[in-house]
């Protein structure tokens, strides 16, 4: 039985390839992310402006890459786009933090505009009875309440968004999973490269869990600051 | 209530749309699971990745076509059995092997030492070497120049394990997409500065992209290499009924005519 014949060795001598799998996985990760929120951001409001040149746009975007594959999306930037537009590639990093980018943000354009739609209209008249202008009350009023309900499924798209990086590895981008695959390639043995590729997913979710739910912690009704200033106080 | 019923209903419509267009699919040519073709021979399992013109590729119609696929079928004439091919990609290949759900492979692969100790194969049939494709303004001459450039292959093949070899097995200016074409693309985008692949698929991309301003280097360093079938490790029955049928098409001459050499 060769099930338990399990040889550790190999992962070793590859180690370097594990290692930059996890910086390049991070990486990809961290930008699709920060890229997509400040995309999603625009395109999210834009789904609730009343001009249609603005709304219009900002559905098709959504409609569009929400509704095709990731796998496919980076195979269209990598292999048509942006050859096209620039004449070459421009290396694998580029295109798959470009289509998790563009990905992440159709995702995270929902998230936004759900949460903002979500806070009660009564706050915006109120706010606009107090004499704040539109965008004022926006910011001031609407977003910071709208954030702390967007935080969970915010969340939710990171650990996603971590997760279907490992998609970019068919353009051969050298993440994670791709250490796995030249691994397994190499041995023709699929226990060992492929686990540990899981077991450094998971160690990866993980990290991004606890910073997920201390933020949420953060966000969340009841967060008492435990050294809070006092700027000022109701009794003399 | 209505509006339980109506999401039922389109579920159902959806469901059954799916498995129809499913089995349009597939039904062209299905024999069924049994063993036994129409005319009472033994049908074997062939699997296959079907992304590596003109060896083995879909054709418009999305049957697996090819030279690899030719030889297995004049093997299967001369040894008596039938042939059925499943496309399963370079990867899953190796496992579906393990895994007996294939009886064996013909991909193009090479018998390595390092298969080997995992894998059974059959008699070489089908002698090919590594071939280097640079931009036509490459100063690429030889192989050993490619060792400050970006190289790319298509992932665990002998390209890649010579490439390995080359720049270090863990190296980043290895390019290693899942499929051939996806490497030549690679090289032709600008990500690489050139791509090793067998001579077959390499000659063949150039005379089918006249357009494409690229040329390829040969290099004798690089190893003849052999392709055979490869079965589960201690499938002896098998490689036997493989042997014959190989030993039967190299000595009528059906094998040169389809691949226009002698294999020693």
């Amino acid at each position: 039985m060769d099930f338990l014949d399990i040889r550790w060795g190999m992962i070793w001598d590859y180690r370097e390839l594990f290692f930059r799998g996890i910086g390049v996985t991070l990486a990809l990760t961290v930008v699709g992310y920060l890229g997509g929120f400040v995309l999603g951001l625009f395109v999210g409001m834009g789904k609730l402006s009343k001009k249609k040149w603005i709304y219009y746009p900002s559905k098709y975007y959504v409609d569009f890459f929400r509704g095709t594959p990731l796998l496919v999306q980076i195979l269209l930037i990598h292999l048509a786009l942006i050859p096209g537009v620039f004449g070459h590639s421009l290396g694998y990093f580029v295109s798959g933090a470009l289509a998790l980018v563009l990905n992440s943000a159709a995702y995270n354009a929902e998230i936004i505009r759900a949460g903002i739609q979500s806070i009660e209209k009564g706050q915006m008249e109120a706010a606009r009875s107090l004499g704040m202008t539109k965008n004022v009350a926006m910011k001031n009023i609407i977003l910071p309440q709208a954030f702390r309900r967007m935080v969970p499924p915010l969340g939710n798209e990171l650990i996603a968004l971590l997760k279907d990086s490992s998609l970019v590895t068919i353009i051969a981008a050298n993440d994670l999973l791709y250490a796995g695959k030249v691994v397994a390639g190499a041995s023709f043995r699929f226990w060992e490269p492929y686990l540990t590729v899981a077991i450094l997913y998971l160690c990866l979710t993980f990290v991004f869990g606890k910073i997920i739910s201390y933020v949420e912690k953060r966000f969340s009704n009841s967060y008492v600051p435990t050294q809070r200033k006092k700027m000022f106080s109701t009794r003399r | 209530m209505k509006k339980g019923l109506r999401f039922i209903s389109l579920g159902l419509l959806l469901a059954s749309v799916s498995i129809l267009l499913f089995a349009c699919g597939t039904g062209t040519k299905d024999s069924g699971s049994s063993k036994n073709g129409e005319s009472g021979k033994r049908v074997l399992v062939v699997g296959t990745d079907a992304t590596y013109a003109p060896m083995e590729f879909m054709d418009e119609k999305g049957n697996i076509v090819g030279i690899d696929i030719d030889i297995v079928k004049a093997i299967a004439e001369a040894a008596g059995f039938e042939v059925e091919f499943k496309n399963y990609g370079w990867e899953p290949l190796f496992p579906a092997l393990t895994g007996e759900e294939v009886d064996f492979a013909v991909s193009s692969i090479t018998i390595t030492d390092e298969r080997k100790e995992s894998y059974d194969f059959s008699d070489p049939y089908f002698i090919a070497n590594q071939l280097i494709l640079v931009p036509e303004d490459s100063k690429v001459e030889k192989f050993e120049d490619l060792k400050d450039k970006r190289v790319s292959v298509q992932i665990n093949t002998t390209g890649h394990t010579v490439i390995k070899e080359l720049l270090g097995k863990t190296s980043s200016k290895i390019v290693a997409p899942e499929s051939m074409p996806l490497a030549i693309s690679e090289m032709i985008n600008g990500n690489a500065d050139a791509a090793i692949g067998d001579n077959a698929v390499i000659i063949d991309y150039k005379a089918n992209n006249p357009k494409v301003k690229v040329k390829t280097i040969e290099d004798d360093s690089f190893e003849k290499e052999y392709y055979g079938l490869m079965v589960k490790k201690g499938n002896t029955e098998i490689i036997e009924l493989l042997n014959e049928g190989i030993k039967i098409i190299k000595e009528n001459g059906k094998l040169k005519e389809i691949t226009g050499f002698d294999v020693e």
